[in-house]
Parts: structure tokens; C-alpha cells; sequence
């Protein structure tokens, strides 16, 4: 076990040492650099800026600066949208409403996603398999911001007289609401269909047979004995939902204008506010590994069958 | 059978070889030649099902597989015949036709609307360009024409009288008190006078947006665009996926440690955060590349547009990781089989054992993988495009569509609704179709 963490957890380092190193090329090769604007500024602003935030030396030299500051927790100064602002403590800030929407979008997912998936397994071949079936496929076809501008039409304002949640993020926990339900509903979906399927194949094995026959209700039998081991395809698929979540995250900050961390994200992009795409992408990025990594353990951890040495694929 | 046999003998496993013995005994009379007919019908009863046709067959007999074929041809038809037959450009600014409703009211409603709302509110209520019209018309019938300060004037005042506070009874209050029921399809004032005087005019079906650019040619350039990435991005991680994941599976070994390493490192890579990254680098640079010169190259980026080419790289770069490790799993399953074996005894090399014998055995897998990327790829392009990243003006695609709209969502909610729906569909048709294929082409994993 320990050797399998220790595997990973390297592994992870290094997806994140790649991801950095990566993110800094790809974003010197954009052209343009941060300080056009309607006025463009004269080359010897230009070349005093670039001097004063280290731009003038080689790309290379850039980037073992950056690693260098970054393993002593420096994630260095906003250059445009905020300026000077330390990139950390942007991050600090906006990052508590974005995980606030992430997280309960994601465990109302579980919550509905896990108990609808049973009981379609449970009702199999009836009409609620048939409907929630339907409901699920349409959800996992509908894009993100789909979903969202849907229920930004009917709920806050687009019928007149049925304006039941506010337009714009303001705070309130009403204003939570709407976000929340259009992130959660792709995982939903996906959860639920995820766990009929798990569930109808842990109801062939013969242990649930050994159930029936020592005599035990249909329901306690899915609902008790199946479920457990169903349950363990089920965490496999939360590492990627929760990735899904973030960038389903960016389209739901954009339509519900949240002052997130992920259409900050897209913002610095546009913007070409160096540290600031890499603060947020470095941060990201380590938050979906870490994310993967604890549910590949946690999948280990339940599941004592799989074999540890072998990487697990 | 066995049960039939163990009555035969009671007590005992062996079959009855008695009736079989005493085939030995059979005359030389008992043998006659098969006729002509027999011989035809020998070979009818025999017709070989190749694995194409049996899963056609299979197919054939899924509704829902075949429901959401139909829709997808149809929305084909619709993205890449349909431009031909609208006589409008994607981004042909239609004079006068900004804003246009999906429905229009006849000149006839328009001017009762027009007359109830002068007579309740005592103000002609024109709008400045039909203010111009008017006075055009009213100049042109006295034989004169009309100067453009004049017609800046006649334009200024209506807008001024317009925006003055006496809106009492709005347009749709006229409407809802005379009783006057929309037609479908819009129309510019301009064109209805073309209509008047005998002309036939292409309607707008699903109305115009602020530029004047009729919605329907956007949307079908957009399900176009949709499409075509859509295709594209699954054959190129087709292609990547293939060749990696037979290689890896197939030589095995430290080869296929170090390869499966790189796979595992992408895979861990947040995928959205590159894909963001590699859209916005991309698409400048080509552009760049684009403007450098007139080579075949560069004609190529323009025939393709500098921003899906960025998709396809991103795509070709980061997706081919799932293709790549469905492929080298079947091709370690199948490398066991005898006939591999029996080809490399007889001498057959790497590279014509995974092209002959090695992949046409797993083509039903890489089919239906294939086919479900393309809704994934779509679905991409539209989140890409949503958020600005995607396609540029004046091309468009359903998402940047869908992110036009936004901000005019209570007064035009048909212009996101209309390519979100499609795309919806679309999306939806294609999952449910390559289940079907899933099911079609590998009856063993139907659940």
C-alpha cells in the first residue's frame, strides 16, 4: 500500500511539474503581451514594464525564475486585472464561492444521482426505468450552459411575474440556488445511470442468489447487499465528475456572472495577465490531481480485491 | 443432448454409437447424386452473414437507435444542405431586418396597430426608420427626394417623440386589443412591400439578431461547424489512438511500461485547463500563419479557420488516451488467440499482424468508441466557443450563439433556445445512436 501511495503521489508531482511547465510555454506563445489596451502605450512604458515584472529575460529563465518562487509559496503579482495585487491572495479569495457551489452541486448529485440510479436497477424493465432513462440520457446530452440559461430563463425573470431567483449573484443564499442545480444536474444524470448499471451487475452474482434464497425481501436485498459493492464503481467515476464540475464551474460563473475563480480564469486568459493564468491554472490543476488521487486511494481502501501492485488500471 | 443420450443407456455417460456403426453397412444403391435444385438450395440455406450485415440486422431492429439516425440525417441535411437553399449569407447583414421577430403582422395589422396607438396616445409612434420611409414616400409621391439632413431630422424627431414618455398603450397592448394575431415567419417592413408588389421573398424563418444576420443560415453554419469538428476530432484520436495503443499492446514489455506511463500522466492531466490554454495560443498563431503568405498551407488554415485547427491539435494532443487504452486492452486479450500464432510461425511481422489480424478483430470496439467521441467533441467545441474560445467572428457555431444571446435573453429567448436545441439534440441523437452501434456491433456487452 505504502508503495502504491508513495507511486502516485510522485506521479502526481510530476503531472503538476508537466501541467506548470506546460501552461508557462503555451502561454508566452500567445501573441500580444499584457499592457496593450485602447491606448497603446509607448516601447519605452512598454520596455520599463516588461522590466520591472522580469519579462525582458528569455522564456527559459522566466520559467526557473517562476518554479523557484513558486517552491517558496510565491505565486508573485497580478500584472493587469488587479494590479500588484499578490496572485495568492486573489486566489484566496474568490476560490471559497466557487468550492461552495462545486461542493453542494456535487453532493446533491450523490444524493439524488446514487438513490435514483437504484431504483431504476430496483424497478427494472417498468415504466420508472423507462422515464428515468430518458430523463438521464437528455441530461447528459444537454451542455452545461444550456441547462443553466434554462433556468436562468424560467426561474429569475425571463416569464414576467416568476421571478422567483435573483438574476445577477448577489450572496444570499437564493442566489446559491440556481448555480448549484444547473452544475449538479450533467453528475446527476451520469451518477444515476452509472449506478443502474453497477447495481444490475452486482444483483447477477451469487451472493445475492445465497440472499434470495436464504429468503430475504427484494428490497432489503438491492437496497442493503447490492448497493455496497455497487457503490465501488460508483467512487471511480467521482474523480472525473469532479473535474466536470470545475469546468462545468467556468459556464456557470459566466451565466450567473459569480465572481469565481473559474471565470477569473477564463478572464486572465483573455486579459494575457501572466501570473495570474499561472496562479489559477497551477492551483486548479493541483486541486482536480489531488482530487483524482484521494479517490483512486479511497477506491483502493474499499474495494480490498483489487491488486495494489499493479498500478490498477 | 447429453440428457437424451444418458436415456439411451441407463447409467452410462458414453453416446449410442450403434446407429452410427451400422452406417458402414450402407449399399452402394443408397447414394445417388444431388439434383441441380438441391445443389441451389444447398448454397441458398448456407449464405454466409458477414459481421456487417448481422450487425445491421441487429441495428435495424433497435427504435431508438434508428429514431435517433433519422434526426441526426435530418440535422445533416439541415447544416450542410440547407445553406444552399436560403438565399442569405451567415454573415450578410440584412438591411432594416435587425432585431426581427420569428413572426411578423401584415402591413394591413401594422398600420390598424399603428392608427389604434396614434389614437390613444395622440404622438405617431413611428420608429425613426419608418419615420424616413414615410416622409420618403410621401417626397417621392410629390416628385422630390429627400436630402440625407432632412432625412437625419425626420429620423432625430421620431426618436425624440419616441422616447418621450408617452407610451400609454404600448404595441402590444394595440395588438392585444385589436385582436391581431401574428403570422409566422419574419419579415422586414421592406420585404412585406417587395411581397405587396408581387414579389416572392425568402422569410426568416427563426427571425434576425441585432445585425440584421438571419438566424436560420447562422444556425445551420453552426450545426455545420458542430458536425464537422465533431467528425474530425474523433478520426484524428482514432488515428493517434489506434496506432499508439496497438503498439503498446502488441510489443508489450518495457515499451509498453514506458508508454503506458505517458498515458497515465495525461490522463492526469486537467484536461478543460490545457484545452482553454492551447484555444486561446492556438488561434492567434494561425491567424499569424494565415496572414503570412499564400501557400497551399495557408490556404488549407483558411479553408479550415485558424480556431479549428486549434480544437483538432487540442483534441489530437490530450483525447486519444481512452482510444489508445480500449485498443491496447483488446489487443492484449487477442494477441493469446492461436491465430496470432500460427501467423508468426509463419513468419509474419509486427506490423501485419496488428493490421490484419489484430485490429479487424477489435473493429467493433474502435467503431463504437469512435462514433461516441464525436458528441464529446461537440460537446467541447460548444463549451469552448460558450466561453469565447472557440470559433470568431463573423464564423459562428451554436455555442458562440448560445453566448450571444445571453445578454438578450428576455427579449429574444428564441435565439438561444433555437441552437441550444439543436445542439441538445443533436448530442442526444448521436449518445443514443452509438449505444445502438455499441449494442449492434457487440451483443456480448448489452446490458
Amino acid at each position: 500500500m505504502a508503495k502504491y501511495v508513495l507511486k502516485r503521489v510522485l506521479m502526481a508531482v510530476l503531472t503538476l511539474l508537466i501541467v506548470t511547465c506546460l501552461t508557462f510555454l503555451l502561454m508566452n506563445a500567445i501573441p500580444g503581451n499584457p499592457w496593450l489596451s485602447e491606448k497603446t502605450p509607448t516601447q519605452a512604458t512598454i520596455d520599463a514594464l516588461n522590466e520591472k515584472y522580469g519579462l525582458d529575460k528569455p522564456v527559459i529563465v522566466q520559467l526557473g525564475l517562476y518554479l523557484e518562487d513558486l517552491l517558496h509559496g510565491d505565486f508573485g503579482v497580478s500584472i493587469k486585472m488587479q494590479k500588484d495585487r499578490p496572485v495568492l491572495d486573489i486566489i484566496t479569495s474568490m476560490f471559497p464561492v466557487s468550492a461552495t457551489i462545486g461542493v453542494i452541486a456535487i453532493l446533491w448529485a450523490i444524493l439524488v444521482g446514487v438513490p435514483l440510479g437504484c431504483l431504476a436497477a430496483y424497478k427494472r424493465g417498468t415504466w420508472v426505468d423507462s422515464l428515468l432513462r430518458v430523463i438521464c440520457t437528455i441530461g447528459i446530452s444537454m451542455p452545461g450552459f444550456v441547462v443553466a440559461t434554462i433556468l436562468l430563463y424560467l426561474l429569475a425573470g425571463g416569464i414576467p411575474d416568476w421571478k422567483i431567483f435573483p438574476t445577477i449573484f448577489v450572496g444570499t443564499w437564493q442566489s446559491y440556488i440556481l448555480p448549484c442545480a444547473a452544475l449538479g444536474f450533467y453528475p446527476m444524470c451520469y451518477l444515476s445511470r452509472q449506478t443502474r448499471t453497477a447495481m444490475l451487475d452486482s444483483i447477477n452474482q451469487e451472493y445475492i442468489k445465497t440472499a434470495r434464497a436464504k429468503g430475504l425481501k427484494n428490497r432489503k436485498i438491492v437496497f442493503k447487499h447490492a448497493l455496497r459493492n455497487a457503490l465501488i464503481p460508483v467512487i471511480t467515476y467521482l474523480g472525473p465528475q469532479i473535474a466536470f464540475t470545475l469546468c462545468g464551474g467556468f459556464v456557470v460563473e459566466t451565466v450567473f456572472s459569480i465572481p469565481g475563480l473559474g471565470r477569473y480564469f477564463v478572464q486572465s486568459i483573455q486579459n494575457r495577465d501572466y501570473p495570474l493564468i499561472m496562479g489559477t491554472t497551477i492551483f486548479l490543476a493541483a486541486f482536480i490531481i489531488v482530487m483524482n488521487l484521494l479517490v483512486d486511494l479511497l477506491y483502493k481502501l474499499v474495494d480490498p480485491r483489487i491488486n495494489l501492485s499493479k498500478g490498477g488500471n | 443432448m447429453a440428457e437424451k443420450k444418458r436415456t439411451k443407456v441407463l447409467g452410462s455417460l458414453q453416446p449410442d454409437v450403434e446407429d452410427i456403426l451400422d452406417w458402414n453397412n450402407l449399399p452402394e444403391s443408397a447414394f445417388e447424386p444431388a439434383s441441380t435444385q438441391e445443389k441451389e438450395s444447398f448454397i441458398q440455406d448456407r449464405k454466409s452473414v458477414s459481421y456487417w450485415k448481422d450487425a445491421w440486422r441487429r441495428l435495424r431492429h433497435n427504435k431508438v437507435a434508428m429514431v435517433a439516425m433519422v434526426i441526426v440525417i435530418l440535422i445533416a441535411l439541415f447544416a450542410f444542405v440547407g445553406p444552399f437553399l436560403v438565399p442569405y449569407g451567415y454573415d450578410e447583414q440584412i438591411r432594416g431586418a435587425n432585431n426581427l421577430h420569428p413572426w411578423h403582422y401584415t402591413l394591413e395589422d401594422q398600420a390598424r396597430i399603428n392608427a389604434y396607438m396614434e389614437e390613444h396616445n395622440n404622438v405617431s409612434n413611428l420608429t425613426p426608420d419608418e419615420a424616413v420611409e414615410q416622409a420618403k414616400a410621401e417626397a417621392a409621391a410629390r416628385g422630390e427626394t429627400l436630402s440625407r439632413v432632412e432625412e437625419a431630422k425626420i429620423r432625430a424627431n421620431a426618436k425624440s417623440s419616441q422616447g418621450s414618455g408617452n407610451t400609454k398603450v404600448t404595441e402590444a397592448d394595440a395588438i392585444a386589443a385589436l385582436g391581431i394575431s401574428a403570422k409566422p415567419f419574419g419579415y422586414s417592413s421592406d420585404e412585406l412591400q417587395r411581397m405587396a408588389n408581387g414579389e416572392s421573398v425568402f422569410p426568416h424563418v427563426f427571425g434576425c439578431d441585432t445585425h440584421g444576420r438571419d438566424i436560420m443560415v447562422r444556425t445551420m453554419i453552426g450545426a455545420r461547424v458542430s458536425m464537422i469538428v465533431g467528425i474530425c476530432c474523433a478520426l484524428i484520436v482514432l488515428v493517434i489512438g489506434a496506432i499508439y495503443g496497438s503498439i503498446s499492446g502488441y510489443c508489450g514489455g518495457k515499451v509498453d511500461a514506458v508508454m503506458q506511463r505517458i498515458v497515465e500522466i495525461i490522463y492526469t492531466i486537467p484536461e478543460v485547463l490545457i484545452i482553454l490554454l492551447l484555444g486561446a495560443t492556438l488561434k492567434p498563431i494561425f491567424e499569424e500563419f494565415q496572414n503570412s503568405g499564400d501557400g497551399p498551407l495557408q490556404q488549407l488554415v483558411t479553408v479550415l479557420g485558424p480556431n479549428l485547427i486549434a480544437i483538432f491539435i487540442a483534441f489530437g494532443l490530450l483525447y486519444w488516451v481512452t482510444m489508445s487504452r480500449i485498443i491496447r486492452g483488446q489487443i492484449l486479450q487477442l494477441k493469446q488467440q492461436e491465430y496470432v500464432t500460427a501467423a508468426r510461425a509463419l513468419g509474419a511481422k509486427g506490423g501485419r499482424i496488428i493490421k490484419r489480424h489484430l485490429l479487424p478483430n477489435c473493429v467493433g470496439q474502435i467503431v463504437t468508441t469512435t462514433f461516441l467521441q464525436i458528441p464529446s467533441a461537440i460537446f467541447t467545441e460548444s463549451f469552448l466557443s460558450f466561453l469565447g474560445m472557440g470559433v470568431s467572428a463573423p464564423m459562428t457555431s451554436l455555442g458562440s450563439m448560445c453566448s450571444d444571446a445571453l445578454s438578450g435573453l428576455t427579449s429574444y429567448p428564441y435565439r438561444l433556445f433555437i441552437p441550444a436545441a439543436i445542439l441538445s439534440v443533436m448530442i442526444l441523437c448521436l449518445n443514443l445512436f452509438g449505444d445502438g452501434l455499441r449494442d449492434a456491433l457487440d451483443p456480448r456487452l448489452k446490458k
